[in-house]
Protein backbone atom coordinates (compact mmCIF):
# COMPACT_ATOMS: atom_id res chain seq x y z
CA UNK A 1 0.00 0.00 0.00
CA UNK A 2 1.09 3.56 -0.87
CA UNK A 3 1.58 6.02 2.04
CA UNK A 4 -0.53 8.83 1.84
CA UNK A 5 0.40 12.15 -0.14
CA UNK A 6 -0.25 15.25 0.49
CA UNK A 7 0.84 18.44 -2.09
CA UNK A 8 1.61 21.39 -1.78
CA UNK A 9 2.80 23.96 -3.72
CA UNK A 10 5.53 26.58 -1.91
CA UNK A 11 8.67 28.52 -3.33
CA UNK A 12 7.86 27.82 -7.00
CA UNK A 13 7.77 24.28 -5.59
CA UNK A 14 5.55 21.46 -5.31
CA UNK A 15 6.37 19.20 -1.92
CA UNK A 16 4.72 15.85 -2.09
CA UNK A 17 4.89 14.52 1.91
CA UNK A 18 4.14 11.52 3.39
CA UNK A 19 3.24 13.70 6.51
CA UNK A 20 0.33 16.19 6.37
CA UNK A 21 2.04 19.81 6.54
CA UNK A 22 -1.10 22.24 7.11
CA UNK A 23 1.31 25.43 7.00
CA UNK A 24 1.99 25.19 3.45
CA UNK A 25 -1.80 25.94 2.90
CA UNK A 26 -4.40 24.03 1.11
CA UNK A 27 -3.87 20.37 -0.51
CA UNK A 28 -3.77 20.27 -4.35
CA UNK A 29 -5.38 17.82 -6.35
CA UNK A 30 -2.89 14.43 -6.12
CA UNK A 31 -3.87 13.21 -9.72
CA UNK A 32 -0.71 13.55 -12.41
CA UNK A 33 1.86 14.65 -10.40
CA UNK A 34 5.17 14.39 -12.02
CA UNK A 35 8.45 13.43 -10.56
CA UNK A 36 10.28 16.54 -12.05
CA UNK A 37 12.99 18.95 -10.91
CA UNK A 38 10.60 21.63 -9.29
CA UNK A 39 9.16 18.39 -6.66
CA UNK A 40 10.25 17.89 -3.52
CA UNK A 41 9.91 14.68 -1.34
CA UNK A 42 9.30 14.76 2.41
CA UNK A 43 8.83 11.32 3.38
CA UNK A 44 9.40 9.26 6.86
CA UNK A 45 12.63 6.66 6.18
CA UNK A 46 16.02 5.69 7.20
CA UNK A 47 18.22 8.06 8.11
CA UNK A 48 21.76 7.01 10.13
CA UNK A 49 21.86 7.18 13.66
CA UNK A 50 25.57 8.78 12.91
CA UNK A 51 26.10 10.89 10.66
CA UNK A 52 29.73 10.80 10.07
CA UNK A 53 29.13 8.31 6.63
CA UNK A 54 27.88 11.26 5.11
CA UNK A 55 30.23 13.57 5.41
CA UNK A 56 32.28 16.18 7.87
CA UNK A 57 31.09 17.25 10.78
CA UNK A 58 29.94 20.78 10.69
CA UNK A 59 28.31 21.28 14.29
CA UNK A 60 27.43 20.02 17.24
CA UNK A 61 24.22 18.17 15.51
CA UNK A 62 24.97 18.06 11.60
CA UNK A 63 27.30 16.55 9.59
CA UNK A 64 27.26 17.84 5.45
CA UNK A 65 28.64 16.79 2.10
CA UNK A 66 27.65 18.44 -1.34
CA UNK A 67 24.43 19.36 -1.31
CA UNK A 68 23.90 17.19 1.68
CA UNK A 69 22.94 17.49 5.31
CA UNK A 70 21.99 15.67 7.96
CA UNK A 71 20.63 17.13 11.40
CA UNK A 72 19.62 15.30 14.28
CA UNK A 73 17.42 17.34 16.71
CA UNK A 74 17.77 15.56 20.24
CA UNK A 75 14.33 14.41 21.03
CA UNK A 76 12.50 15.46 18.27
CA UNK A 77 13.90 13.64 14.89
CA UNK A 78 17.19 13.33 12.33
CA UNK A 79 16.68 14.77 9.44
CA UNK A 80 18.54 14.13 5.96
CA UNK A 81 18.27 16.84 3.20
CA UNK A 82 19.85 16.43 -0.33
CA UNK A 83 20.03 17.80 -3.77
CA UNK A 84 17.39 19.94 -3.23
CA UNK A 85 14.60 17.50 -3.88
CA UNK A 86 14.26 15.26 -0.66
CA UNK A 87 13.97 15.56 3.15
CA UNK A 88 13.70 12.25 5.06
CA UNK A 89 12.90 11.74 8.68
CA UNK A 90 13.51 9.89 11.45
CA UNK A 91 11.38 10.44 14.59
CA UNK A 92 12.81 9.73 18.05
CA UNK A 93 10.63 7.94 20.38
CA UNK A 94 7.33 9.56 20.90
CA UNK A 95 7.76 12.77 19.19
CA UNK A 96 4.77 14.82 18.40
CA UNK A 97 3.91 15.73 14.79
CA UNK A 98 4.21 19.53 15.38
CA UNK A 99 7.49 19.40 16.34
CA UNK A 100 9.02 17.17 14.11
CA UNK A 101 7.52 19.73 11.42
CA UNK A 102 8.65 22.57 13.28
CA UNK A 103 12.32 21.91 12.52
CA UNK A 104 11.28 20.64 9.13
CA UNK A 105 9.82 23.63 8.01
CA UNK A 106 12.26 25.67 9.42
CA UNK A 107 16.12 24.44 9.46
CA UNK A 108 15.39 21.69 6.39
CA UNK A 109 13.61 23.61 4.09
CA UNK A 110 15.90 26.62 4.25
CA UNK A 111 18.73 24.17 3.31
CA UNK A 112 16.99 22.73 0.61
CA UNK A 113 16.75 26.29 -0.85
CA UNK A 114 19.92 26.83 -0.50
CA UNK A 115 20.52 23.26 -1.89
CA UNK A 116 18.68 24.27 -5.34
CA UNK A 117 20.97 27.52 -5.30
CA UNK A 118 18.94 30.03 -3.73
CA UNK A 119 20.07 32.84 -1.38
CA UNK A 120 18.08 32.57 1.85
CA UNK A 121 18.65 35.38 4.28
CA UNK A 122 17.14 35.12 8.23
CA UNK A 123 14.58 37.84 8.43
CA UNK A 124 11.22 38.70 6.72
CA UNK A 125 9.98 40.83 4.20
CA UNK A 126 6.76 43.23 3.67
CA UNK A 127 5.41 45.63 0.81
CA UNK A 128 6.31 48.48 0.94
CA UNK A 129 6.38 51.25 -1.70
CA UNK A 130 6.92 49.65 -5.04
CA UNK A 131 8.55 46.72 -3.39
CA UNK A 132 9.65 45.16 -0.38
CA UNK A 133 11.57 46.21 2.73
CA UNK A 134 13.83 43.15 4.06
CA UNK A 135 14.17 42.96 8.08
CA UNK A 136 16.96 40.75 9.43
CA UNK A 137 18.55 40.25 12.62
CA UNK A 138 19.33 37.69 15.10
CA UNK A 139 16.44 35.37 17.27
CA UNK A 140 15.36 38.13 19.96
CA UNK A 141 15.78 41.20 17.75
CA UNK A 142 11.80 41.43 17.66
CA UNK A 143 11.56 40.20 13.99
CA UNK A 144 8.13 38.10 14.18
CA UNK A 145 6.65 40.75 16.37
CA UNK A 146 6.97 43.11 13.98
CA UNK A 147 6.31 41.31 10.63
CA UNK A 148 2.40 40.63 13.10
CA UNK A 149 2.54 44.39 13.64
CA UNK A 150 3.27 45.62 9.67
CA UNK A 151 0.55 43.02 9.46
CA UNK A 152 -1.96 44.59 12.08
CA UNK A 153 -0.93 48.54 10.28
CA UNK A 154 -1.80 47.31 7.01
CA UNK A 155 1.34 46.06 5.21
CA UNK A 156 1.60 42.80 3.31
CA UNK A 157 3.98 40.03 4.39
CA UNK A 158 6.00 37.81 1.86
CA UNK A 159 8.06 35.99 4.35
CA UNK A 160 9.19 35.43 8.08
CA UNK A 161 12.16 34.05 9.17
CA UNK A 162 12.87 32.15 6.00
CA UNK A 163 13.30 34.42 3.15
CA UNK A 164 14.56 33.51 0.07
CA UNK A 165 16.01 36.45 -2.70
CA UNK A 166 15.95 35.16 -6.05
CA UNK A 167 18.05 35.92 -8.77
CA UNK A 168 15.95 39.20 -9.92
CA UNK A 169 16.54 40.21 -6.34
CA UNK A 170 13.61 39.50 -5.47
CA UNK A 171 11.96 38.11 -2.02
CA UNK A 172 10.14 34.98 -2.89
CA UNK A 173 7.08 34.70 -0.70
CA UNK A 174 6.78 31.68 1.81
CA UNK A 175 4.22 30.14 4.01
CA UNK A 176 1.73 32.23 4.62
CA UNK A 177 2.02 32.45 8.69
CA UNK A 178 4.66 33.56 11.25
CA UNK A 179 5.29 31.87 14.99
CA UNK A 180 4.61 34.24 17.77
CA UNK A 181 5.38 34.18 21.39
CA UNK A 182 2.18 34.67 23.59
CA UNK A 183 3.94 37.80 25.22
CA UNK A 184 4.12 39.57 21.88
CA UNK A 185 0.47 38.32 20.91
CA UNK A 186 -0.92 40.07 24.34
CA UNK A 187 1.07 43.47 23.21
CA UNK A 188 -0.43 43.44 20.04
CA UNK A 189 -4.06 42.56 21.51
CA UNK A 190 -3.78 38.84 18.95
CA UNK A 191 -6.11 36.50 21.52
CA UNK A 192 -3.99 33.03 21.45
CA UNK A 193 -6.77 31.08 22.58
CA UNK A 194 -8.18 30.22 18.85
CA UNK A 195 -4.59 29.71 17.78
CA UNK A 196 -2.42 26.57 17.93
CA UNK A 197 0.55 26.28 19.68
CA UNK A 198 3.75 25.56 17.27
CA UNK A 199 4.95 22.69 20.01
CA UNK A 200 3.01 21.55 22.93
CA UNK A 201 5.61 22.70 25.54
CA UNK A 202 6.01 26.01 24.25
CA UNK A 203 4.00 29.09 24.79
CA UNK A 204 4.48 29.95 21.02
CA UNK A 205 1.92 30.28 18.45
CA UNK A 206 0.73 29.78 15.00
CA UNK A 207 -0.92 32.78 13.60
CA UNK A 208 -2.04 32.65 9.95
CA UNK A 209 -1.59 35.79 7.53
CA UNK A 210 -4.62 35.69 6.09
CA UNK A 211 -5.40 38.46 3.56
CA UNK A 212 -2.12 39.85 4.44
CA UNK A 213 0.00 37.27 2.86
CA UNK A 214 1.97 38.60 -0.37
CA UNK A 215 1.60 35.64 -2.50
CA UNK A 216 3.84 37.34 -5.48
CA UNK A 217 7.79 37.85 -5.29
CA UNK A 218 8.59 41.71 -4.72
CA UNK A 219 12.14 43.80 -5.65
CA UNK A 220 14.29 44.30 -2.51
CA UNK A 221 14.21 47.78 -2.30
CA UNK A 222 15.68 48.38 1.00
CA UNK A 223 17.17 45.83 4.14
CA UNK A 224 17.36 46.71 7.49
CA UNK A 225 19.16 45.19 9.91
CA UNK A 226 18.00 44.96 13.67
CA UNK A 227 19.78 45.84 16.17
CA UNK A 228 18.73 46.48 19.80
CA UNK A 229 20.70 48.05 21.59
CA UNK A 230 20.52 49.43 25.60
CA UNK A 231 20.18 52.94 24.63
CA UNK A 232 17.13 54.94 24.42
CA UNK A 233 16.93 56.45 21.29
CA UNK A 234 15.94 54.82 17.35
CA UNK A 235 18.63 55.44 15.15
CA UNK A 236 19.18 54.25 11.39
CA UNK A 237 22.39 54.34 10.34
CA UNK A 238 23.57 53.24 6.42
CA UNK A 239 26.11 50.57 5.88
CA UNK A 240 28.48 50.83 3.00
CA UNK A 241 31.24 48.72 1.42
CA UNK A 242 32.12 45.48 2.87
CA UNK A 243 30.51 46.00 5.97
CA UNK A 244 27.50 45.21 3.78
CA UNK A 245 28.36 41.98 2.24
CA UNK A 246 29.35 41.02 5.97
CA UNK A 247 26.02 42.33 7.50
CA UNK A 248 24.84 39.33 4.91
CA UNK A 249 26.86 36.82 5.68
CA UNK A 250 26.24 37.23 9.56
CA UNK A 251 22.35 37.50 8.74
CA UNK A 252 22.27 34.35 5.77
CA UNK A 253 20.09 31.42 6.85
CA UNK A 254 22.36 28.98 8.44
CA UNK A 255 25.97 30.10 7.28
CA UNK A 256 27.73 26.91 8.52
CA UNK A 257 25.45 24.95 6.71
CA UNK A 258 26.07 26.74 3.19
CA UNK A 259 30.16 26.21 3.95
CA UNK A 260 29.45 22.92 4.88
CA UNK A 261 27.74 21.83 1.73
CA UNK A 262 30.18 23.63 -0.59
CA UNK A 263 28.07 26.96 -1.62
CA UNK A 264 30.09 29.80 0.55
CA UNK A 265 31.82 30.87 -3.17
CA UNK A 266 27.97 30.62 -4.66
CA UNK A 267 26.91 32.73 -1.72
CA UNK A 268 29.54 34.97 -1.68
CA UNK A 269 28.86 35.91 -5.78
CA UNK A 270 25.11 35.88 -4.35
CA UNK A 271 25.56 38.45 -1.50
CA UNK A 272 28.39 40.82 -3.07
CA UNK A 273 25.17 41.20 -6.38
CA UNK A 274 22.52 42.01 -3.23
CA UNK A 275 24.83 44.26 -1.77
CA UNK A 276 25.98 45.93 -4.89
CA UNK A 277 22.30 47.07 -5.92
CA UNK A 278 20.02 47.24 -2.21
CA UNK A 279 20.94 49.65 0.49
CA UNK A 280 21.28 48.42 3.84
CA UNK A 281 20.50 50.30 7.19
CA UNK A 282 21.26 49.41 10.77
CA UNK A 283 18.47 49.92 12.24
CA UNK A 284 19.00 50.21 16.34
CA UNK A 285 15.97 50.14 18.48
CA UNK A 286 15.66 50.33 22.61
CA UNK A 287 16.25 46.65 23.72
CA UNK A 288 13.90 47.36 26.63
CA UNK A 289 10.03 48.69 26.24
CA UNK A 290 8.00 47.73 23.48
CA UNK A 291 8.11 50.83 21.02
CA UNK A 292 6.68 48.95 18.40
CA UNK A 293 4.96 51.59 16.24
CA UNK A 294 8.05 53.87 16.81
CA UNK A 295 10.45 51.30 15.05
CA UNK A 296 7.73 50.91 12.29
CA UNK A 297 6.94 55.10 11.33
CA UNK A 298 11.16 55.03 11.91
CA UNK A 299 11.69 52.06 9.68
CA UNK A 300 8.81 53.62 7.27
CA UNK A 301 10.15 56.56 6.97
CA UNK A 302 13.41 55.84 5.91
CA UNK A 303 12.39 53.29 3.65
CA UNK A 304 10.21 56.59 1.85
CA UNK A 305 13.10 58.91 2.13
CA UNK A 306 15.33 56.27 0.15
CA UNK A 307 13.21 55.36 -2.24
CA UNK A 308 11.65 58.29 -3.41
CA UNK A 309 12.22 59.56 -7.16
CA UNK A 310 15.40 61.95 -7.14
CA UNK B 1 40.39 16.85 31.61
CA UNK B 2 41.40 17.34 27.67
CA UNK B 3 38.82 20.04 26.52
CA UNK B 4 39.97 23.34 25.38
CA UNK B 5 37.50 25.89 27.44
CA UNK B 6 37.95 27.46 30.19
CA UNK B 7 35.72 28.80 32.58
CA UNK B 8 35.33 32.50 33.66
CA UNK B 9 32.54 31.25 35.77
CA UNK B 10 30.50 33.76 38.42
CA UNK B 11 27.48 34.66 40.23
CA UNK B 12 26.55 38.44 38.41
CA UNK B 13 28.47 41.31 39.62
CA UNK B 14 31.63 39.44 40.98
CA UNK B 15 34.10 41.17 38.88
CA UNK B 16 33.75 38.93 35.80
CA UNK B 17 34.02 41.83 33.34
CA UNK B 18 36.77 43.45 35.12
CA UNK B 19 38.81 40.22 34.66
CA UNK B 20 37.64 40.13 31.25
CA UNK B 21 38.83 43.33 30.50
CA UNK B 22 42.46 42.34 32.48
CA UNK B 23 42.20 39.34 30.01
CA UNK B 24 41.47 41.29 26.87
CA UNK B 25 44.42 43.70 27.57
CA UNK B 26 46.84 41.39 28.20
CA UNK B 27 46.08 39.59 24.99
CA UNK B 28 46.55 43.49 23.39
CA UNK B 29 49.85 44.78 22.81
CA UNK B 30 48.39 48.22 22.09
CA UNK B 31 49.75 51.82 24.11
CA UNK B 32 45.67 52.30 25.06
CA UNK B 33 43.39 49.96 26.80
CA UNK B 34 40.90 48.04 24.62
CA UNK B 35 37.37 49.43 24.73
CA UNK B 36 34.88 47.93 26.94
CA UNK B 37 32.79 47.10 24.00
CA UNK B 38 35.93 44.89 22.69
CA UNK B 39 36.03 42.32 25.46
CA UNK B 40 36.82 39.81 22.67
CA UNK B 41 36.19 36.26 22.55
CA UNK B 42 35.10 35.85 26.30
CA UNK B 43 31.71 36.22 25.54
CA UNK B 44 29.27 34.37 27.04
CA UNK B 45 28.51 30.75 27.17
CA UNK B 46 24.88 31.60 27.04
CA UNK B 47 24.84 33.61 23.77
CA UNK B 48 22.32 32.89 21.67
CA UNK B 49 23.22 33.56 18.52
CA UNK B 50 26.52 31.73 19.29
CA UNK B 51 24.10 28.58 19.82
CA UNK B 52 21.92 28.97 17.40
CA UNK B 53 24.48 29.04 14.90
CA UNK B 54 25.96 25.88 15.97
CA UNK B 55 23.26 23.79 16.83
CA UNK B 56 21.81 24.83 13.20
CA UNK B 57 18.32 25.66 14.88
CA UNK B 58 16.70 28.20 16.85
CA UNK B 59 16.88 27.71 20.42
CA UNK B 60 13.81 30.04 19.80
CA UNK B 61 12.04 26.21 19.08
CA UNK B 62 13.16 25.10 22.41
CA UNK B 63 11.95 24.26 25.89
CA UNK B 64 14.01 25.44 28.71
CA UNK B 65 14.72 21.89 29.16
CA UNK B 66 15.74 20.76 25.73
CA UNK B 67 17.80 23.98 25.56
CA UNK B 68 19.52 23.45 28.35
CA UNK B 69 20.81 19.78 27.05
CA UNK B 70 22.04 20.52 23.98
CA UNK B 71 24.52 22.95 25.58
CA UNK B 72 27.34 20.00 26.70
CA UNK B 73 27.30 19.12 22.81
CA UNK B 74 27.51 22.86 21.37
CA UNK B 75 30.87 23.07 24.46
CA UNK B 76 32.48 19.78 23.45
CA UNK B 77 32.12 20.79 19.67
CA UNK B 78 33.62 24.55 20.68
CA UNK B 79 36.45 22.81 22.03
CA UNK B 80 36.84 20.20 19.39
CA UNK B 81 36.86 23.23 17.36
CA UNK B 82 39.04 25.27 19.29
CA UNK B 83 43.01 26.24 18.19
CA UNK B 84 44.63 26.24 21.48
CA UNK B 85 43.17 27.07 24.72
CA UNK B 86 39.62 29.49 25.28
CA UNK B 87 38.12 31.48 27.74
CA UNK B 88 34.09 31.77 27.88
CA UNK B 89 32.50 33.95 30.55
CA UNK B 90 29.76 31.91 32.52
CA UNK B 91 27.01 32.75 34.84
CA UNK B 92 25.42 29.50 35.11
CA UNK B 93 25.34 27.75 37.94
CA UNK B 94 27.74 24.36 37.60
CA UNK B 95 24.40 21.81 37.13
CA UNK B 96 23.78 18.53 35.60
CA UNK B 97 21.60 18.29 32.54
CA UNK B 98 19.16 15.40 31.74
CA UNK B 99 21.46 12.54 30.72
CA UNK B 100 23.42 13.62 33.77
CA UNK B 101 26.52 15.12 31.93
CA UNK B 102 27.74 18.77 33.39
CA UNK B 103 26.22 21.39 31.10
CA UNK B 104 29.55 22.98 30.79
CA UNK B 105 30.99 19.52 29.60
CA UNK B 106 34.03 17.78 31.61
CA UNK B 107 35.25 16.68 28.56
CA UNK B 108 35.03 20.16 26.73
CA UNK B 109 36.32 21.83 29.78
CA UNK B 110 40.06 22.55 30.45
CA UNK B 111 39.34 24.37 34.05
CA UNK B 112 36.81 26.64 35.19
CA UNK B 113 38.69 30.05 37.24
CA UNK B 114 35.66 30.84 39.71
CA UNK B 115 35.40 34.48 40.86
CA UNK B 116 33.15 34.89 44.04
CA UNK B 117 32.84 37.98 46.18
CA UNK B 118 31.11 38.68 49.14
CA UNK B 119 27.50 38.93 49.08
CA UNK B 120 26.30 40.91 51.15
CA UNK B 121 28.12 43.22 48.04
CA UNK B 122 26.83 41.18 45.64
CA UNK B 123 23.80 41.78 46.92
CA UNK B 124 23.77 45.69 46.50
CA UNK B 125 25.39 45.69 42.93
CA UNK B 126 22.64 43.09 41.78
CA UNK B 127 20.00 45.04 42.95
CA UNK B 128 21.28 48.16 40.95
CA UNK B 129 22.30 46.11 37.98
CA UNK B 130 18.52 44.31 37.54
CA UNK B 131 16.72 47.22 38.69
CA UNK B 132 14.97 45.48 41.63
CA UNK B 133 15.11 46.47 45.12
CA UNK B 134 17.28 45.33 47.64
CA UNK B 135 15.39 43.17 49.23
CA UNK B 136 14.43 41.60 46.45
CA UNK B 137 17.81 41.39 45.24
CA UNK B 138 18.62 39.25 48.89
CA UNK B 139 15.41 36.92 47.96
CA UNK B 140 17.44 36.26 44.58
CA UNK B 141 20.64 35.41 46.20
CA UNK B 142 18.78 33.00 48.51
CA UNK B 143 16.26 31.30 45.50
CA UNK B 144 17.64 27.96 44.46
CA UNK B 145 15.57 27.97 41.64
CA UNK B 146 16.85 31.10 40.42
CA UNK B 147 17.68 31.52 36.98
CA UNK B 148 18.17 34.44 34.91
CA UNK B 149 16.99 35.26 31.34
CA UNK B 150 14.11 33.09 31.52
CA UNK B 151 11.82 33.21 28.29
CA UNK B 152 8.83 32.63 29.80
CA UNK B 153 5.78 33.35 27.33
CA UNK B 154 8.38 35.32 24.93
CA UNK B 155 9.82 38.28 25.15
CA UNK B 156 12.97 36.51 23.84
CA UNK B 157 16.83 37.47 25.61
CA UNK B 158 19.54 37.47 23.75
CA UNK B 159 20.60 35.00 26.12
CA UNK B 160 19.32 31.63 26.81
CA UNK B 161 17.72 30.59 30.04
CA UNK B 162 20.20 30.27 32.67
CA UNK B 163 19.80 28.52 36.00
CA UNK B 164 22.17 30.59 38.92
CA UNK B 165 20.55 28.42 42.16
CA UNK B 166 21.32 30.52 45.14
CA UNK B 167 24.74 32.37 45.83
CA UNK B 168 25.64 29.57 47.86
CA UNK B 169 24.51 26.99 45.43
CA UNK B 170 26.13 28.99 42.85
CA UNK B 171 29.66 28.59 44.76
CA UNK B 172 29.50 25.17 45.74
CA UNK B 173 28.16 24.25 42.01
CA UNK B 174 31.41 25.25 41.25
CA UNK B 175 34.01 24.85 43.63
CA UNK B 176 33.13 21.29 44.77
CA UNK B 177 32.62 20.30 41.42
CA UNK B 178 34.38 16.40 41.67
CA UNK B 179 35.21 16.23 37.56
CA UNK B 180 36.72 19.72 36.86
CA UNK B 181 39.55 21.70 38.05
CA UNK B 182 38.25 25.16 39.63
CA UNK B 183 40.48 27.91 40.70
CA UNK B 184 38.88 30.62 42.97
CA UNK B 185 39.52 34.24 42.72
CA UNK B 186 38.40 36.39 45.19
CA UNK B 187 36.93 39.82 44.11
CA UNK B 188 38.28 41.46 47.30
CA UNK B 189 41.79 40.09 46.29
CA UNK B 190 41.78 41.51 42.93
CA UNK B 191 41.30 44.60 44.68
CA UNK B 192 43.42 44.29 48.04
CA UNK B 193 45.53 42.10 46.44
CA UNK B 194 46.20 43.25 42.77
CA UNK B 195 48.60 41.80 40.12
CA UNK B 196 49.82 38.49 42.49
CA UNK B 197 46.24 37.77 42.55
CA UNK B 198 45.71 38.19 38.63
CA UNK B 199 49.09 36.60 37.79
CA UNK B 200 47.87 33.46 39.54
CA UNK B 201 44.71 33.03 37.73
CA UNK B 202 46.67 34.05 34.28
CA UNK B 203 48.95 31.07 35.13
CA UNK B 204 45.90 28.71 36.29
CA UNK B 205 44.63 29.64 32.55
CA UNK B 206 47.74 29.12 30.87
CA UNK B 207 48.69 32.65 30.02
CA UNK B 208 52.07 33.07 29.48
CA UNK B 209 52.81 36.86 31.19
CA UNK B 210 55.86 38.79 32.43
CA UNK B 211 55.32 40.91 35.47
CA UNK B 212 55.29 43.79 33.05
CA UNK B 213 52.53 42.34 31.25
CA UNK B 214 50.02 41.96 34.48
CA UNK B 215 51.08 45.55 35.52
CA UNK B 216 50.08 46.87 31.71
CA UNK B 217 46.98 45.30 31.35
CA UNK B 218 46.26 45.81 34.99
CA UNK B 219 46.89 49.37 34.80
CA UNK B 220 44.75 49.49 31.74
CA UNK B 221 42.08 47.76 33.39
CA UNK B 222 41.60 49.21 36.47
CA UNK B 223 38.25 50.07 38.07
CA UNK B 224 38.55 53.99 37.25
CA UNK B 225 39.70 53.12 33.79
CA UNK B 226 36.79 51.05 32.56
CA UNK B 227 34.23 53.42 34.13
CA UNK B 228 35.80 56.14 32.78
CA UNK B 229 35.21 54.64 29.14
CA UNK B 230 31.76 54.05 30.43
CA UNK B 231 31.26 57.71 31.01
CA UNK B 232 32.49 58.39 27.37
CA UNK B 233 30.87 55.25 25.46
CA UNK B 234 27.71 53.10 25.93
CA UNK B 235 28.78 49.61 27.52
CA UNK B 236 26.61 47.11 25.10
CA UNK B 237 26.37 44.87 28.45
CA UNK B 238 24.79 46.98 30.47
CA UNK B 239 21.20 46.69 31.16
CA UNK B 240 19.09 49.15 29.65
CA UNK B 241 17.05 50.34 32.75
CA UNK B 242 20.24 50.67 35.11
CA UNK B 243 22.07 53.72 35.27
CA UNK B 244 25.34 52.22 34.82
CA UNK B 245 27.10 48.95 34.94
CA UNK B 246 30.23 49.92 36.36
CA UNK B 247 29.33 52.01 39.39
CA UNK B 248 30.97 51.60 43.03
CA UNK B 249 33.22 48.69 42.73
CA UNK B 250 33.60 48.79 46.21
CA UNK B 251 34.63 46.57 49.24
CA UNK B 252 32.32 46.49 51.97
CA UNK B 253 29.63 49.06 50.82
CA UNK B 254 27.03 46.54 52.68
CA UNK B 255 28.43 48.64 55.92
CA UNK B 256 26.28 51.94 54.64
CA UNK B 257 23.94 50.41 52.75
CA UNK B 258 21.99 47.50 54.42
CA UNK B 259 20.01 47.36 57.31
CA UNK B 260 20.92 44.93 59.92
CA UNK B 261 18.02 43.33 59.52
CA UNK B 262 19.11 42.68 55.73
CA UNK B 263 22.84 41.54 56.48
CA UNK B 264 21.36 38.98 59.00
CA UNK B 265 18.86 37.50 56.25
CA UNK B 266 21.99 37.28 54.07
CA UNK B 267 23.94 35.63 56.54
CA UNK B 268 21.96 33.32 57.70
CA UNK B 269 21.13 31.82 53.98
CA UNK B 270 25.14 31.74 53.38
CA UNK B 271 26.43 31.86 56.45
CA UNK B 272 28.24 28.18 56.12
CA UNK B 273 29.88 29.13 52.46
CA UNK B 274 30.56 32.76 53.45
CA UNK B 275 32.86 31.83 56.02
CA UNK B 276 34.46 29.68 53.80
CA UNK B 277 35.29 32.17 51.73
CA UNK B 278 36.47 34.48 54.95
CA UNK B 279 33.08 36.54 54.48
CA UNK B 280 32.03 35.93 58.12
CA UNK B 281 33.18 34.06 61.05
CA UNK B 282 32.13 31.12 62.99
CA UNK B 283 29.86 33.00 64.99
CA UNK B 284 28.39 34.71 61.50
CA UNK B 285 29.94 37.87 62.24
CA UNK B 286 30.29 39.43 59.17
CA UNK B 287 34.15 40.76 57.98
CA UNK B 288 34.77 43.68 56.38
Amino acid sequence: MRAARHIYSLYGLRFVSDLPLPELGAELDTEGVDDDAATVVVEQGAVPANGAGIGPQIGPFSHAARDMLWLHVPGVARYLVRDGRRITYAREPGIDDDSLRVFLLGTCIGTLLQQRGQLVLHGNAFAMGDGCALCVGPSGAGKSTLAARMMQRGHRVIADDVCPIDDRLRAVPGMARMKLWRDSADRLAIDTAPLRRIRPDLDKYDLAMGGAFQAEPLPVRAIYLLSPWNRKAFEVRALAGTAKFQALRANSYRFRFIKGMGRAADHMRQCTALAAHVPMIELHRPRDGFAIDELIDTLSEDFARRTAPA
Amino acid sequence: MSGRLFWLASYPKSGNTWFRAFLRNLDGEGADPASINDLGSTSLAAARSWIDDLIGFDTADLASHEIASVRPAVYRFASDHARGFVCRKIHDACTRVANGEWIISAAATAGALYLVRNPLDVAISYAHHASITLDEAIAALADPDYCIAAGKGGQLKPQVEQRLLSWSGHVTSWVDNPDIAVHVLRYEDMQRVGAPAFAAAATFLRRDATPAAIARALAHSSFDKLKAQEDRETFRERAQRSARFFRKGKIGDWQTTLSGAQIDRIVEAHGTVMQRFNYCDAAGTPIA
